[in-house]
């Protein structure tokens, strides 16, 4: 079969308009999917950055006190005894915040006093001696709490304990040396915390959907200004019932305070996630669609070449031409288009993802998306095209001696 | 002018290819289905709920924050967007707004309402009397305390349309008392509905977040020696043993507004501003270069990045999907018309013009484009209720997004627009090429 191109070349000469569009359009739908792929890919992988913590079988109760005078102590004792009651609860806590959710405290901290030298701003919790349990985290270096570190709550915002936990995250930031047991830290107030231990990476409490894994946990027990949350983790399938049962129970019997939500921390996970997934969704839409589009183009517009040609596909099978060199006719025909589409749409794709990254702060494009790109729109562009070109090579000859 | 002729000719030419125009009308139709659905999305996000008072009403902030750094270092050019309690109280006195309000969210919790069971906890509101005058909010029964009641502070309470529903099943609630925190409180006001979206008066806790459903005056926070539960952003010397230190020191957590109705006011307001500023660096404060600012509404919600940078792009790719379907659009109908040269030729050749010719291809590009944009509307609704299903688990801030995929009647006939608009633009080129065609070529016999 030899490779006629001339023929091609001049078929594609006469319809330059139509062909040209055709290649825009490719050209635009690369850059659209290779695009689209390098951003869903960026969002999958934020939904699936481990927490660090058992979200699965925990659930968090919000409690907010009544009146003024209202004392967290006491009611934050009797709602964990009687959560500890039930069970299937592996273990509970109380906490000032609760991770993944938008409840929660941020705080400046120093690694000198007179706020000098390096600050951070991670995300802060107080808990009680069983938090980093409840939370399904662990210990990596130092120690956990003990009930005797914990201190009592105080309506004063910088009445703080003075020993914390800190993440691996937050310990790698302030001290890169690794030496981050024993350290201290000043708050904005010159107030010093030591650090006692250093916890696997956890997610704490969000702000602006934005996970980190900085956190800092206060051995205290919550409670300023009347709010506190109840962090349960429980046994796998039994998280919804026990919530329930613990909704039940505190609601009617304290009118000193009430819930201000329950919910499972799947629901936390969710909302995180929900902006990422949206985005995933339509851009994948769009992917799709548009490859579509791009692909019924070109079967459509390859039919209609065939119906308009049959006269020229007539001539040349009555000069010698067999039936696969009408279709290799077509197939070269598309595939000149499609490297020329594929030429162009390299060029946007590239400039789009510059773009994208000075725009949105996006990572730089990796060009294996690119290729598979390119080699995907190739073969499905082909492919789209193969069908029409299989039905050009059963024009019979005969229709060349025709004049209609 | 053979207007129906050229129609008829044009649905015939369109059902001789029924496969083609389909493909066309579909490639439209989700082209402007998806551009549809971002542009309602992105309107209603970037919409200026109060755009009629756009010219009078000033967001005050002042750059009290710390030395060292800036208060944002996303946006280190913008100053802390709330207020501290001593520089609030300080330019509340100020006579020169025509209308002001200081306001911050408060925990509040309801009881002793008739019919209720248990204590509820409420969004609540502490703020000046001027906010439902000045934001334009409707009353349904009752109306705002006055000035006396925000110096007392009197244990007044304005109540959303919801909440009176819920306690009162919607009646006159007015002058019956609830217990807010603990107090007993009077009921002087009963909103009507009420949902900006944005919630343009406070973007800092939830841009689309329901409006509170319970107000009482400012002062009621220090009274009860309550903590804002909104965002509060401190530095410096935070310690303070009293409830009175916390007031006094360097945490902002108050938004004020104020109301300007000329050129004039809103001069003199910000040189107050600026003289109170250099006057308290006397005592220390005000380290950071002088940057206060009276901020109007509109440029408000672009500074605080109320559309977020997810709803940009999604709305580009959407027009660079439509840019493919119309560009896919322009090839066939290139293709089917030229191959149509022959007709064109033959009546050409009986006297038509080249003008008439390129109307009756036009005509027909309209006819698809009718089409196609009816399509792409249906699409577009059927879009928008997906994007609401998806949105019904809201995102982590509590926000109202799924409020935003209702199809409002100015976005209906701006998509109306951009789809005939645009689809019939991809079909003049083809037109118009059939139109030059020289005749004589196409009567010959191939």
């Amino acid at each position: 079969m030899s490779l006629n191109v001339k023929p091609v070349v001049s078929a594609l000469r006469h319809n330059r308009a139509g062909a040209m569009l055709v290649a825009l359009e490719i050209a635009i739908a690369l850059a659209v999917m290779v695009n689209a792929a390098w951003i869903v890919a960026q969002r999958v992988h934020a939904i699936e950055t481990p927490t660090g913590i058992d979200y699965h079988n925990m659930f968090a109760i919000g409690i907010a006190g009544v009146t003024g005078d209202f004392n967290p102590s006491a009611a934050e004792q009797a709602d964990l005894a009687y959560v500890r009651s039930l069970p299937g609860v592996v273990s509970a806590s109380v906490a000032s915040g609760v991770p993944l959710a938008a409840h929660g405290q941020g705080d400046f901290f120093w690694k000198s006093p007179e706020q000098r030298g390096a600050m951070i701003n991670p995300r802060t919790m107080q808990m009680d001696e069983n938090g980093l349990k409840t939370l399904g985290a662990h210990i990596v270096a130092g120690r956990d709490f003990t009930a005797a570190d914990i201190v009592p709550y105080s309506n004063d915002y910088s009445r703080l304990a003075h020993e914390a936990l800190i993440t691996q995250s937050l310990a790698r930031k302030l001290f890169p040396g690794g030496d981050a047991l024993g350290k201290a830290l000043y708050t904005g107030s010159d107030n010093l915390v030591t650090i006692i231990g250093i916890t696997n990476d956890f997610m704490g409490s969000v702000v602006r959907a934005d996970p980190s894994y900085d956190t800092l946990v206060f051995p205290q027990t919550p409670g300023t200004d009347g709010f506190y949350y109840i962090l349960v983790r429980t046994r796998p399938g039994k998280t919804q019932a026990l919530m329930q049962a613990v909704v039940d129970h505190i609601a009617p019997s304290s009118l000193d305070r009430v819930i201000t939500f329950a919910h499972p921390f799947d629901y936390f996970k969710q909302r995180l996630d929900a902006e990422n997934r949206n985005v995933v969704i339509f851009l994948t839409t769009i992917t799709a669609l548009v490859l579509a589009v791009a692909c019924l183009g070109i079967f459509g517009l390859t039919t209609f070449n065939v119906s308009a040609r049959t006269k020229q596909i007539g001539t040349m099978r009555a000069i010698g031409a067999r039936r696969r060199d009408v279709v290799a006719h077509f197939m070269i025909e598309n595939a000149i288009v499609l490297i020329a589409g594929v030429l162009v749409g390299c060029t946007l794709a590239l400039g789009a993802a510059y773009w994208l990254t000075a725009q949105y702060q996006l990572p730089r494009l990796d060009l294996v998306y690119l290729a598979v790109g390119v080699i995907g729109v190739a073969i499905v562009g082909q492919l789209a095209a193969w069908q029409p070109a299989r039905r050009a090579a059963s024009v019979p000859p005969s229709v060349a001696t025709r004049t209609v | 002018m053979r207007i129906g002729y050229y129609l008829r000719l044009a649905l015939k030419s369109l059902a001789r290819t029924p496969g083609l125009t389909a493909l066309m009308m579909c490639a439209i139709g989700f082209g402007i289905a998806a551009c549809i659905v971002m542009l309602t999305i992105y309107h209603a996000m970037s919409g200026n709920p109060i755009w009629w008072k756009n010219n009078v009403l000033y967001a005050v902030t002042m750059d009290t924050w710390a030395p060292r750094a800036p208060f944002d270092s996303d946006r280190p050019a913008l100053p802390p967007p709330q207020l501290t309690y001593r520089d609030a109280s300080y330019l509340f006195q100020s006579a020169i707004p025509q209308r002001k309000v200081m306001m911050y969210p408060i925990k509040g919790v309801l009881s002793g309402a008739p019919g209720q069971r248990h204590p509820a906890p409420v969004l609540t509101r502490a703020t000046t009397a001027d906010f439902f005058a000045m934001f334009d909010v409707s009353f349904e029964y009752g109306g705002a305390w006055d000035a006396a009641a925000d110096r007392g502070p009197d244990p007044v309470v304005v109540i959303s349309h919801e909440e009176n529903e819920r306690l009162f099943g919607g009646a006159d609630s007015v002058g019956h008392s609830i217990l807010w925190n603990g107090h007993p409180f009077r009921i002087v006001g009963v909103m009507g509905g009420w949902w900006p979206k944005p919630r343009f008066y406070d973007v800092i806790n939830g841009a689309f977040d329901k409006p509170e459903d319970v107000y009482v005056p400012f002062g009621w926070g220090p009274a009860l020696q309550q903590l804002p539960v909104g965002m509060v952003a401190c530095w410096g010397d935070t310690s303070h043993d009293t409830y009175a230190g916390f007031l006094g020191g360097e945490c902002s957590w108050i938004q004020m507004w104020v109301e300007l109705p000329n050129a004039a006011s809103r001069d003199r307001m910000l040189a107050l501003m600026n003289a109170y500023a250099v006057s308290q660096r006397k005592s220390g404060r005000f380290r950071r270069p002088l940057d206060n600012r009276l901020t109007r509404v509109s440029q408000w919600l672009a500074e605080q990045g109320v559309v977020t940078n997810d709803s940009r792009l999604l709305l580009r790719l959407a027009f660079a999907f439509l840019a493919v379907s119309l560009i896919n659009t322009a090839g066939i109908l290139l293709a089917k018309f030229l191959r149509a040269a022959p007709t064109a030729g033959v009546r050409r050749a009986l006297g038509a013009t080249r003008v008439q010719i390129f109307l009756q291809y036009l005509i027909e590009v309209a006819a698809l484009s009718l089409a196609g944009s009816g399509l792409g509307l249906a699409l577009g609704a059927l879009g928008l209720r997906a994007m609401h299903w998806l949105y019904a688990i809201n995102t982590v801030d509590n926000s109202g997004y799924q409020e935003l995929t209702h199809f409002d009647p100015a976005g209906l006939a701006w998509a109306l627009a951009l789809a005939f608009l645009s689809t019939f633009a991809a079909g003049l080129y083809p037109a118009w090429r059939i139109g030059r065609l020289p005749p004589a070529t196409y009567l010959k016999s191939q």
